[in-house]
């Protein structure tokens, strides 16, 4: 046999090292975990997506540098593959079908918020994909039926009812109440429960009204509350609107003995935009930091992710970033438990998930929904700080009339 | 109650109109589709906040040096970019700028984040009778009409402002004429952003300002423009108060959920029965 060119032993070796690297490849995908996640990095939910990244990349690093996930024996590192949905539905779904198919992730986290964790729900179901959401609390999303989708968020109905408790406890004579929602999945579902529960609490629901997504204006229906002279005043939404919200009732002289804005009194950014006009406005909220638990995760207490996160990024961690992290904690444990990163199996153990975390309690009810927290906080701007009022365990202040 | 809100609505159509005017005069004049101009609305606001949060400065102090920098930017990408294309059809230059939109907006996503800022300044509010006026939106107003009006004056008074009518009109003949009509593509679209980074600063004031929020600015802009006319400075003034007037009238009889609904509906309308808009015409008189 005569023996090879020097052209022909180039060629050779090329194809003998590209192989190899590929095997390599092949052998580390197998290795590892992939975990696809449609984020919101641009558009009018950029700034929750970018707190959903930083607990997704805290989350990240404390795990694979602990050498990854224990699957039956064996540690395998986890990869997060991320694309921007820019906090458009279409694309959301677009994107959750593509990390399924082409990029074949084994589990997937939705989105912030519930509409768009229904649309990558739909998909997930479909091909018969884990999915665990990290913000959504809307009853509707968990009653379609889905056997694979789970959310580490307590039920709305939980908050506000302990949140009319607390008013009928400590302001007896809060008789009749105005609501103001936004036009959207989880903003209008919980205007929509505050109009029941407080129907059904005694109160008097005066008004329910709703606004557009990307009103730059609500002094219409402010006025017309303001008209009504209601005891307390509801208004629900995200950042932007509550921020715009407030400044208008400022402008226009608007208050009642109780104002309650959903959810953006806990972001430090309702805070710092609106000052001294922020005081005394209450919320509701998931997670607290003043909440000391224990638990078995990456970070073993509240304390610890606090303190990580603080380090980090120099401010106080919201129940966004608590909630995304947890969401992570419950895949984990539920792969750990299952002993296998089979999807069915590992479906199986999030239906049967009952652990103890630093963001609480995780064990999903029939419908996916975390019933294992009760007692959700409560907080009121006091002192140009997000205080918690309730439940006893971390409060830090009382319930104060908005002045 | 309803003298307040026709009040409300003035107030927010005058800002929605200069929202509106520099979009206008880009579109009339140069027949671009400015699609960046909602982002430099937002950037003149981001430039606002935080001159305000680290200076100290006045958004009302900073307003012109901030739109004088948006006036540069805006020259030097028309002198630069949109000029290679803007004899181009109207699809080739919508598509610069988108992609131009698309780079502004990404980096103002990595340089500020999405976080919503205000700046947070109580101005405290006018009594009069049973009406409120808050003053940072009587001052917006007042801010928003005068630029709007210092745009007219100058379009119709000066030798630049005569040039871009000219140019609007003919821009074969004005040529002609001896006017440099690239230069004054590239001093109207800088007009353009300059009315933008203005607008951004009078309501990094009263909204609470965020990227997100281009898109939303935009699209006030062509409903505005639709609704008034193209090119037209008193058009854009009309159709912002008139948008203005809708949407909190409509919001106070129909609900607040369908003032935006009626005002593209409005807009829908007027495109039927009249295209030029309310005080549309081609070139000035």
């Amino acid at each position: 046999m005569k023996p090879l060119s020097q052209t022909a032993r180039k060629i050779a070796s090329v194809i003998v090292l590209s192989a190899s690297l590929l095997g390599s490849n092949a052998m580390l995908s197998a290795q590892t975990i992939k975990i696809g996640t449609p984020l919101a990095l641009t558009g009018g939910l950029a700034d929750e997506g970018k707190k959903q990244v930083i607990a997704y990349d805290m989350w990240l690093n404390r795990v694979n540098s602990s050498g990854g996930i224990n699957v039956g024996g064996k540690k395998m590192k986890v990869e997060l593959v991320r694309y921007d949905y820019e906090t458009n539905a279409q694309r959301a779904q677009q994107l959750a079908e593509k990390l399924i198919v082409e990029d074949k992730v084994d589990f997937l986290l939705a989105p912030f918020g519930s509409g768009h964790t229904k649309v990558v729900a739909g998909v997930a179901e479909r091909y018969g994909v884990p999915v665990v959401a990290t913000s959504a609390s809307s009853e509707s999303i968990f009653d379609q039926g889905y056997k694979n989708l789970f959310g580490v968020l307590a039920p709305n109905k939980g908050s506000i009812t302990n949140l009319l408790a607390l008013v009928s406890k400590n302001l007896p004579q809060i008789k009749t109440v105005a609501i103001l929602g936004r036009e959207d999945v989880f903003p209008k579902a919980v205007a929509g429960t505050m109009n029941a529960l407080a129907s059904k609490a005694g109160y008097k629901v005066q008004s329910i009204e709703y606004y557009s997504v990307g009103a730059l204006d609500l002094s219409t229906p402010i006025s017309k509350i303001k008209s009504i002279k209601p005891d307390w005043i509801f208004i629900t939404g995200y950042s932007k609107d509550l921020i715009l919200a407030r400044k208008q009732m400022a402008d226009l002289a608007v208050t009642a003995p109780v104002v309650t804005m959903i959810t953006g009194p806990v972001y430090r950014e309702f805070i710092d935009a609106l000052g001294a006009q922020a005081e005394n406005v209450t919320s509701t909220t998931w997670w607290h930091h003043s909440a000391l638990l224990k638990g078995d995760d990456p970070w073993g207490s509240t304390k610890a992710f606090y303190d990580e996160f603080v380090g980090k990024e120099k401010q106080d961690p919201d129940y966004v970033h608590a909630a995304s992290a947890a969401a992570l904690v419950a895949l984990q444990k539920a792969i750990e438990k299952a002993k296998t990163t089979d999807k069915a199996k590992v479906r199986e153990a999030l239906a049967s998930l009952d652990i103890k975390t630093f963001y609480g309690p995780i064990k999903f009810g029939p419908n996916g929904m975390n019933t294992a927290i009760e007692g959700l906080p409560i907080i009121q701007v006091q002192d140009g700080q997000p205080l918690p009022i309730f439940p006893a365990e971390v409060s830090k202040g009382g319930l104060k009339q908005f002045k | 109650m309803l003298d307040q809100i026709i009040l409300n609505g003035l107030m927010l159509g005058a800002i929605y109109a200069c929202i509106a005017v520099g979009f206008s005069l880009v579109w009339g004049v140069l027949n671009v589709i400015n699609m960046l101009h909602g982002g430099f609305i937002i950037l003149g606001g981001y430039l606002t906040f935080f001159s305000w949060l680290h200076f100290g400065i006045h958004p009302f102090v900073s307003l012109f040096p901030v739109a004088m920098l948006l006036f540069g930017l805006g020259y030097v990408l028309q002198r630069t970019l949109i000029n290679q294309v803007v004899s181009k059809p109207v699809l080739t230059t919508l598509t610069l700028t988108f992609g131009l939109e698309m780079i502004l907006y990404n980096t103002m996503n990595l340089l500020f984040t999405a976080t919503p800022r205000r700046v947070a300044l109580d101005m405290g509010v006018l009594n009069l009778g049973d009406m409120l006026l808050p003053y940072d939106r009587v001052a917006s107003m007042v801010l928003a009409l005068s630029l709007t009006g210092l745009l007219f004056l100058t379009m119709r008074k000066s030798k630049i402002g005569r040039a871009i009518v000219a140019v609007r009109m003919d821009k074969d003949a004005a040529s002609l004429m001896g006017i440099n009509v690239p230069q004054i593509y590239a001093i109207t679209f800088g007009i353009g952003a300059f009315m933008a980074g203005a607008c951004g600063a009078i309501v990094a004031v009263i909204f609470p300002i965020s990227t997100s929020l281009t898109g939303v600015f935009l699209g006030k802009a062509f409903v505005i423009c639709v609704i008034g006319g193209l090119g037209t400075v008193p058009g854009a003034l009309v159709g912002g108060l008139a948008l203005g007037l809708i949407e909190s009238i409509t919001g106070f009889w129909f609900g607040p959920q369908n003032a935006i609904l009626i005002g593209f509906v409005l807009m829908l309308v007027l495109l039927v029965v009249r295209p030029t808009g309310l005080l549309g015409r081609k070139g000035y008189e």
